[in-house]
């Protein structure tokens, strides 16, 4: 088995036992609840580096789910709203629309310092210059950008709150 | 020398590779007989329009005067410049006299605070989003791709027909915020340009200044800026791997993909470089403290061994990429498509061949030229293999000395790149050592005047997974 381990997979078969091998475990004890706290992530206008590392995070090299989170693809079932990027004018109506869709006891959460007050992007002809053009913002993750551990680190933060 | 080549070549020399030509001549380039030059870029602003243009794999701009605020558009011969009239449209108010296409707005959307923003003389803004054409959309965020681009289709019985592109709310304003700054002061907000390109564009940046100022960087500044590249290359393309995939439900190459991925950007943390080698490229050369040759074998070491697997994996499931969101040859060698997707339509284009200094005997991919997902996602690993050869190629050697001249200095340049998403251009007008004028060209622009042949019969529901094989970055196309 040893020496099956060392040679590349030569089958789905080996594949499929390297990615369980690989599968990543939450490191730190995550409080129990009825059901995994729903994230929509969206993208308002920045570089997209901040969402590229959340599709990191909710991809399978970072134990998400097991931290009690999931992303979700409709704003219907989200919890938190996680908007990276500057905000431009044009994604304004955007943000609002998914905003409205998600139900009562939503919490919107900026990660990246562009979403929170523009970052490199300040407000101008085409930018609000983040979010805190739009409303105060309570909840945010720094970084530019922040790493997926990093992320996934707050969120269980502001899960504790 | 072509025909149009030595038209271009008969204005005014402004620069290495730059000619103004009068309206006289723009019109005649514009009708000259013989083949058409493969167009890379086009872009307007008040006082000048521009085209450029490959002559063989050698950059040829050139430049004619807007007059009453009109000129004669380069799409009447060149169809890929109608996006960059849109734009120029958008931006300066600047009108193209006998444009192709219905000249809809590329980036105003009707939400900014002007309109023209970046025009002597400023409009009122006309208040409100504008209402998109067309009987179904596909929101931005509903595209799977990561930045806000907006899409409006016509179709008929279940299947595409028309596709319109709205790139508003991805646009910035980067280029207006880089006038008046220098260079170097500029160069933060140029590595943030889009995440597709954290290397590929201040690299291109980088190169244009350095031939603007007729400096040539040394041997070793050149094999870092390779060295950077390719690790960027190979995290975009399992990037780019892992979205396809999952667009076909192939989850388990898509985690295999999440987690080589994942281990290049840990073994660049470890060497103490921030994971998506944000900032490591400078005008000059490259940050304090990088250590390239544990970083290049670190990550070396990191992607070798799970090279087999990817192959494997990309074997089982390409049956369901086979004919899936075709680049027809024809269309990608008419609107110069770059990178991956145009190698994968038969277009042989890579500018890393014109580099001084490339070890070419790394670049071996050939793969299949049917310009089908199947074709781009193998032309990826194959390239990822290349990459990695390249950085054994490049620590076998590095900082090898070669004869390339420096570049006279004429304040202006341009810059080139084969990034990950194709070719990326800049070019840059210097004045008493600061930003004058700009131009960025995202290899996604050559993409959007395809788009549309590309998803024609398909059901709107499939078109996330077709952006996702194709690999556009929405932050890089509108800036």
């Amino acid at each position: 088995m040893k020496g099956l381990r060392r040679a590349a997979p030569l089958s789905v078969v080996y594949a499929f036992m390297d990615a369980v091998r690989w599968r990543p475990h939450a490191e730190s004890a995550t409080p129990r609840r009825d059901r995994p706290i729903g994230l929509y992530v969206l993208e308002a206008g920045g570089c997209e580096g901040c969402f590229m590392e959340i599709e990191s995070l909710a991809g399978s090299a970072f134990a998400l789910e097991q931290a009690g989170f999931v992303c979700v693809s409709d704003p219907e079932d989200a919890d938190w709203l996680l908007l990276t990027g500057a905000v431009t004018r044009v994604c304004a109506e955007m943000v609002d629309r998914v905003w409205r869709a998600m139900p009562p006891g939503r919490s919107l959460i900026a990660v990246g310092a562009c979403a929170v007050d523009g970052g490199p992007f300040p407000a101008g002809y085409a930018t609000l210059g983040g979010l805190q053009a739009l409303t105060p913002v309570r909840r945010s993750i720094p970084g530019c950008p922040p790493s997926p551990q990093d992320i996934l680190d707050a969120l269980q933060e502001l899960a504790r709150l | 020398m072509t025909g149009m080549g030595r038209l271009i070549r008969g204005g005014e020399r402004l620069a290495l590779s730059h000619y103004r030509l009068e309206a006289a001549q723009w019109a005649e380039m514009l009708s000259a007989p013989g083949p058409t030059l493969p167009l890379v870029s086009c872009w307007v602003d008040e006082r000048s329009a521009s085209v450029l243009v490959l002559e063989g794999d050698r950059p040829l701009l050139a430049s004619t005067p807007v007059e009453d605020r009109r000129y004669l558009a380069p799409s009447s011969r060149f169809p890929g410049a109608e996006w960059g009239e849109r734009v120029g449209y958008d931006l300066y108010g600047v009108e193209a006299m006998e444009a192709r296409g219905n000249g809809a707005p590329a980036l105003d959307e009707g939400g900014w605070t002007s309109t023209w923003p970046l025009s002597g003389q400023p409009a009122p803004a006309a208040g409100g989003l504008r209402p998109l054409a067309g009987s179904h959309l596909l929101r931005p965020e509903q595209t799977g791709l990561s930045g806000p681009l907006e899409f409006s289709f016509e179709v008929h019985r279940g299947a595409i027909r028309t596709v319109e592109i709205c790139a508003g709310g991805a646009h910035r304003g980067v280029v207006s915020r880089l006038l008046g700054k220098t260079p170097e002061e500029a160069m933060p907000l140029v590595s943030r340009m889009t995440a597709g390109g954290f290397v590929a564009h201040p690299l291109a940046f980088a190169r244009a200044v350095a031939q603007a100022r007729g400096l040539l960087p040394g041997p070793g500044i050149r094999d870092v800026w390779m060295i950077l590249l390719e690790i960027e290359r190979m995290s975009i393309h399992l990037l780019d791997m892992a979205r396809t995939a999952r667009g076909v439900d192939a989850q388990l190459l898509a985690t295999h993909c999440d987690h080589a991925r994942e281990a290049i950007a840990r073994a660049c943390s470890e060497q103490g470089v921030s994971r998506r080698l944000m900032d490591m490229v400078t005008c000059d050369g490259f940050c304090d403290g990088l250590e390239i040759v544990p970083l290049a074998q670190a990550v070396h070491a990191t992607m070798q061994p799970r090279l087999a697997a990817l192959e494997e994996l990309q074997r089982v499931f390409a049956p369901r990429l086979k004919g899936f969101a075709v680049l027809d040859t024809r269309l990608a060698a008419r609107f110069a498509v770059g990178g991956v997707t145009g190698r994968a339509s038969g277009r042989g284009t890579d500018m890393r061949r014109r580099e001084a200094g490339m070890r070419l005997e790394a670049l071996r991919t050939t793969g299949s030229s049917q310009g089908d997902a199947r074709a781009r996602d193998g032309l990826r690993l194959s390239e990822i293999r290349d990459s990695l050869r390249l950085l054994e190629r490049i620590l076998g050697s590095i900082g090898l000395d070669d004869d390339e001249p420096a570049p006279d200095r004429t304040g202006e340049g341009i810059g080139v790149v084969e990034g990950a998403r194709g070719d990326v251009w800049y070019w840059v007008r210097l004045k008493d050592g600061r930003i004058e004028n700009l131009h960025v060209r995202d290899p996604g622009v050559s993409l959007i005047p395809v788009l549309e042949s590309m998803l024609r019969g398909y059901p709107v529901s499939r078109v996330p997974a077709a952006l996702g094989s194709i690999g556009l970055s929405p932050s890089g196309i509108a800036q």
